[in-house]
């Protein structure tokens, strides 16, 4: 048995190990790999930058997925609100899962451990949990009026009463709404705000369906995308050289090597970098996968060459 | 209490990784117990989140007696277990489907007509020339009633490659996807299981 026969009937188990040891190895000791934010990222970053210190502008997180999904979305999702406390902007979450709900409340947890000074139902508000049953019905009655469509808060309290409703009425009123899921891509609130509406949606989603996106940001359906881990970790690095510095973003700045020193990794806490951390490992093992995708390939010529 | 959690997570995510070297109870008990704990959370949050609010406050506390209407329709799904009265879970299926109905012009405007348009651009650079053919000739392609042959046949291959481009693509966003849910869970062990990482 030559060295392509053997390839072809290896053992699955020595490549589960492999993958392993590239997504391990990179963890432990990271290689610092650069990352170059693309253009739905840094449209959906410049959206949410445009309602800083707006009191009449809110961002609507809508958390759609459930924890499987969190190695991708939940840096997003810290990322994001992040943004919105540095930048001053009001946010709102909602959860149509059970364990969505869970999910807002634990990342606002997260993130609230470093901005001591914003207040449930001034800074941000989190809705909770409302049926998926009722979603489209709140949906368009959001267009109307929030505080009737949505009526209470996680905590039970009415919304009207809130300080953080005060210039704060529908969809004219919020700058952005980002769907957080991993099997559809802001679809919904794309049909029903959206169309009908004009409130302008961005998502952010797991690799599987990122590609589906495309046509949507074509047509600007979709203002912005965070796609994967990928999106997070790009998402992540303009919040940490944009609106940590309180600086305005500028695509002369993302190049400018000067400028970007000031914010090594190395200062950023690790639940702000964590996505940047994993896409090491990811180019690790799509390198080591590119590299059996060849090997696999030269093997099965060569052994129907040998048949020939 | 913290630590105890960290621990009993670590635990089961590597009695769910020894699937990776075959089938075995460890795995098994793992994935049983997380089937039984998604329907434990589920069942009383639903019940206090969607039940108690939407249907017992209003009925008994407001007094909305209407909302009883709804209620008997929403139970009549559950005899979709009886044979004798299936029947009558139709109607509240039948209802949800007049509701669809409803959203048919919604939907034709955002994921049909908007889209459409974005693909009838002048073809004014190399952007918009490669739509104007990765479209005409994957419709073509899914044209069955003229045989794909000769220079229809050529120019309907086309629409192939345009197909393959485009699962390659999907392809490579899912291999991403899968080895980042890796990434999370090794995050965790080395990080918050082992302390590891920095």
């Amino acid at each position: 048995m030559n060295f392509f026969e053997r390839m072809q009937n290896l053992d699955r188990r020595y490549i589960f190990i492999l993958v392993a040891v590239a997504v391990i190895l990179p963890l432990i000791f990271p290689l610092g790999l650069p990352t170059y934010p693309t253009p739905p990222v840094e449209s959906m970053f410049q959206h949410i930058d445009a309602a800083s210190n707006r009191k009449d502008k809110a961002i609507l997180m809508s958390i759609a997925h459930d924890p499987s999904t969190m190695p991708e979305l939940y840096p997003m999702e810290i990322s994001m609100l992040r943004h919105c406390f540095e930048r001053n902007i009001k946010v709102f979450l909602i959860g149509f899962f059970p364990q969505a709900a869970a999910i807002a409340e634990m990342a606002l947890k997260e993130v609230l451990e470093d901005y001591p000074d914003k207040s449930a139902g001034v800074d941000y508000c989190n809705f909770g949990f409302k049926p998926s049953a009722i979603m489209i019905p709140i949906i368009l009655g959001m267009g109307d009026d929030i505080s009737k469509a949505i009526e209470t808060d996680a905590q039970g309290n009415k919304l009207e009463n809130l300080p953080i409703m005060q210039n704060i009425k529908n969809y004219d009123n919020i700058q952005m709404v980002v769907e957080f899921s991993g099997g559809s891509f802001g679809g919904v609130w794309i049909t029903y705000a959206r169309a009908k509406f004009g409130v302008d949606v961005g998502c952010g989603i797991t690799a599987v369906i990122a590609a589906q996106t495309y046509p949507y940001l074509q047509t600007g359906q979709l203002k912005g995308s965070l796609g994967g881990l990928k999106g997070a970790a790009e998402y992540e690095k303009l919040v940490d050289i944009f609106a940590k510095p309180q600086k305005t973003f500028s695509r002369k700045k993302l190049t400018d090597k000067q400028y970007l020193k000031q914010f090594p990794l190395s200062k950023t806490t690790y639940k702000y970098k964590k996505a940047r951390i994993g896409m090491d490992a990811q180019a690790v093992v799509h390198i080591m996968i590119i590299v059996f995708i060849i090997l696999g390939n030269i093997g099965y010529f060569v052994m129907k060459g040998q048949k020939k | 209490m913290e630590t105890f959690g960290v621990w009993i997570a670590a635990i089961l995510t590597l009695f769910i990784f020894s699937f990776l070297y075959k089938e075995n109870p460890f795995y098994r008990f793992a994935e049983h117990l997380l089937v039984g704990v998604s329907a434990g959370y589920i069942i009383p949050y639903t019940y206090y989140n969607v039940f108690v609010p939407y249907a017992w406050n209003p009925i008994i506390n407001k007094h909305e007696y209407i909302l009883i209407l709804p209620a008997i329709i929403g139970v009549f799904y559950i005899f979709r277990f009886s044979r004798k009265l299936s029947w009558l879970s139709r109607y509240p299926i039948a209802f949800s489907m007049g509701i669809v109905g409803m959203y048919v012009p919604l939907t034709m405007q955002a994921n049909v007509l908007v889209q459409m348009r974005s693909a009838m651009l002048p073809l004014t650079n190399i952007n918009t020339i490669l739509i104007f053919i990765g479209t005409v000739s994957i419709l073509l392609y899914f044209f069955f009633s003229k045989a794909h042959k000769g220079l229809y046949g050529k120019f309907t291959s086309i629409g192939i490659w345009f197909m393959m481009i485009g699962f390659g693509s999907a392809f490579g966003y899912t291999v991403m996807a899968r080895i980042s849910l890796l990434i999370g869970r090794i995050q965790f062990l080395l990080k918050d299981w082992l302390h590891l990482m920095k």
